[in-house]
């Protein structure tokens, strides 16, 4: 499709239609095809070899989230991101970094000088992640002797000796943060918690789960925030009333600063055909877990 | 104890005061100096917009010339051909390494910061310099150099980035007809030993220096604009609430009363910050990337923003200079071959096995 065709069914549509609303409508459609179209082709055409064969896979950038470097343009460099690149992958050749997704219940042994073993293993909920390249972090929590416990592990550290995902699932918000202020029981997770299979292939759960959360005062405004995952907060009606006048609406109709925050495609295709060559190695470690658990039964 | 506190007055006031008690201290006397504020240099101008008249223009101003495809491919055939081949010139003796030699340095780019992990499994950030296209222009002799008696350094010109030679004037073009380069976009002249002297026209790369060794850089700052006393000078500024009425990052009282009743030169205010160029010094080299030329060193606080340029040197702190030769005057690749990467010993490699304590 191109611009000439689109003008020709824009005034085709534009004689059909009775107001000047639904013309501007149509436009905005074909606009917006035209968009995704030349977003594809502009894609493919980039590439220097015109590796057509070669896709972005859909999941690429929610399963390996901290390949894609940060958006700032202050610090952005072709050179270093494709050197820290080549660690993560060096890193990724020796341990296994599986996929996990806030929610995710996991385990994670590091070397510690001071612990009988010398090795440190923990377990618990997944609240945040965030970072990239190797500087990607993530959070547990757990409950341990009545003390909620949060541990911000570095996950290309050397000092990880394994990261073990327990249950595999995702929770109805991207952060967790307001189990600190939820009741201890939606925190617990017995230390020595076995691991759970999913069927192969199976999508990733979404827990469902509204936690409880325990009387004000809270660590954040959570009525602010509008969290799915929380139960009807239960607070008089003037904080309601605050919060609609915080509310930022029209947020999610900028462009511009969802551009500013986000990798385009075209470059994530470039990014993905970097990391072609050892991606099949990375897919084997991360159904690795679940074959693995299959055999075991 | 004697105390002495001086604030104001010149540099060689102040040097002449230490001699002083110099003297003092070889008596026996125990002396306790405090700090001196110096205020002699806050007149001179310490950033500048336009460069120096004798500097000859760089770039020119490129108009639109609707040049034919076959005409831009002539061009760009030309241009290989003029800068390819090598100049016909004896390569130049390598002089023998002391203690007391002094080589040249690089230009590099800094492309950014990310952590790397020592062998007991501590975080270091590590800052990446990206050496670019470097190459010798000019060496100028101590006499040509200097016309003091006691100058015995020479300098070498060094050249950093290649760029089309359309895009530079005829006169800046000339400083490199020597070396039979591509003209360079950032130029610098550094100091050394005439044993260390360089061949103009000889490529320098980052195994130049080897993992382990220090080094100082030279960068300009970030430039952060006009700024408050409390960024400034880190001054504390006034409270923030107990009924302060619009005083929470002011200045404050700026002098004193009495036979000095007036504002002393220097007297340290709110004015422009960054953009100024500063040394680094004792910076290690973690880790250096021969075929890409990118050198690792510690700290994430090398002077200036990402992508701009810096210049590394061989460390002046006399304690961690290097006790064996470094590769002298600098690598030449036909002597010994590096294509793959270097660490410093306690730099963990990621393609090793986790950390783990016994």
């Amino acid at each position: 499709m191109d611009v000439a065709d689109v003008g020709v069914r824009c005034i085709q549509a534009a004689s059909r239609l009775k107001s000047a609303l639904t013309i501007g409508m149509c436009l905005q459609n074909e606009v917006r095809q035209m968009r995704t179209t030349f977003a594809q082709n502009s894609s493919r055409y980039l590439k220097k070899d015109f590796k057509e064969d070669l896709v972005v896979p859909e999941d690429f950038r929610h399963v390996y989230p901290e390949f894609l470097p940060d958006p700032n343009p202050e610090w952005r460099n072709n050179l270093r991101e494709r050197l820290e690149r080549q660690d993560m992958l060096a890193r990724r050749s020796v341990i296994n970094i599986p996929e996990f997704y806030v929610g995710t219940v996991m385990a994670v042994s590091v070397a510690d000088p001071n612990a009988s073993g010398k090795v440190n293993r923990f377990l618990g909920i997944c609240i945040q992640r965030g970072g990239t390249g190797l500087r990607a972090w993530f959070i547990l929590r757990n409950v341990i002797d009545n003390q909620g416990v949060e541990i911000l592990y570095e996950m290309y550290s050397p000092l990880i000796q394994g990261i073990e995902v327990i249950r595999l699932e995702k929770r109805l918000d991207g952060e967790l943060l307001y189990l600190r202020d939820a009741l201890p029981e939606y925190s617990t997770f017995p230390l020595d918690m076995e691991e759970e299979i999913l069927p192969d292939g199976a999508p990733v759960p979404v827990n469902p789960v509204k936690v409880k959360l325990k009387p004000r005062p809270w660590h954040e405004r959570w009525e602010r925030k509008n969290f799915q995952g929380v139960q009807d907060l239960g607070l008089p009606e003037r904080f309601y009333k605050r919060a609609k006048e915080l509310e930022k609406p029209y947020e999610k109709y900028d462009l511009m600063k969802e551009y500013r925050a986000t990798i385009p495609e075209e470059e994530q295709a470039e990014i993905f055909a970097e990391i072609a060559p050892h991606y099949p190695r990375l897919e084997a470690g991360r159904r690795q877990r679940k074959r693995r658990t299959l055999t075991k039964t | 104890m004697m105390r002495i506190s001086y604030i104001g007055g010149s540099a060689t006031m102040i040097s002449n005061l230490l001699r002083g008690c110099n003297g003092l201290i070889k008596q026996g006397q125990g002396i306790d100096i405090l700090k001196f504020q110096v205020r002699e240099m806050s007149r001179v101008k310490r950033r500048h917009t336009v460069p120096p008249f004798w500097l000859p223009k760089a770039t020119r101003i490129l108009y639109p010339e609707h040049t034919t495809p076959q005409n831009e491919d002539f061009i760009t055939e030309y241009i290989s051909d003029t800068y390819s081949s090598p100049l016909k010139v004896e390569p130049w003796e390598r002089g023998e390494w002391s203690t007391k030699s002094v080589r040249c340095g690089l230009i590099a780019r800094k492309i950014g910061i990310y952590p790397m992990w020592t062998v007991e499994g501590k975080r270091k950030l590590a800052t990446l310099l990206h050496v670019k296209e470097n190459h010798v222009v000019k060496y100028i002799p101590p006499e040509e150099r200097s016309k003091e008696k006691y100058s015995r350094m020479a300098a070498v010109i060094v050249g950093a980035e290649s760029d089309d030679p359309r895009k530079f004037t005829r006169q800046y073009k000339s400083i490199f007809t020597n070396a039979g380069i591509l003209p360079k976009k950032k130029l610098t002249k550094f100091l050394v030993t005439p044993n260390a002297k360089l061949q103009p026209g000889t490529p320098l790369f980052a195994s130049h220096f080897r993992p382990g060794d220090i080094v100082d850089i030279r960068g300009m700052t970030i430039d952060r604009g006009f700024q408050g006393v409390v960024k400034r000078w880190g001054f504390k500024g006034g409270r923030a609430s107990h009924g302060t009425t619009k005083n929470h990052r002011r200045t404050g009282n700026i002098g004193g009363g009495g036979e000095k009743s007036r504002v002393w030169p220097g007297k340290k205010m709110p004015g422009h910050m960054g953009r100024e160029h500063r040394f680094l010094r004792g910076l290690e080299v973690l880790r250096v990337n021969a075929a890409e030329n990118v050198l690792w060193v510690t700290g994430p606080a090398v002077p200036g923003p990402t992508g701009a340029f810096v210049y590394i040197y061989d460390t002046v702190l006399p304690h961690l200079r290097c006790s064996t030769a470094p590769p002298f005057p600098t690598y030449f690749p036909e002597d010994e071959v590096h294509s793959d990467e270097k660490y410093a010993e306690n730099i963990h490699v990621f393609s090793n096995s986790s950390i783990t304590f016994t």
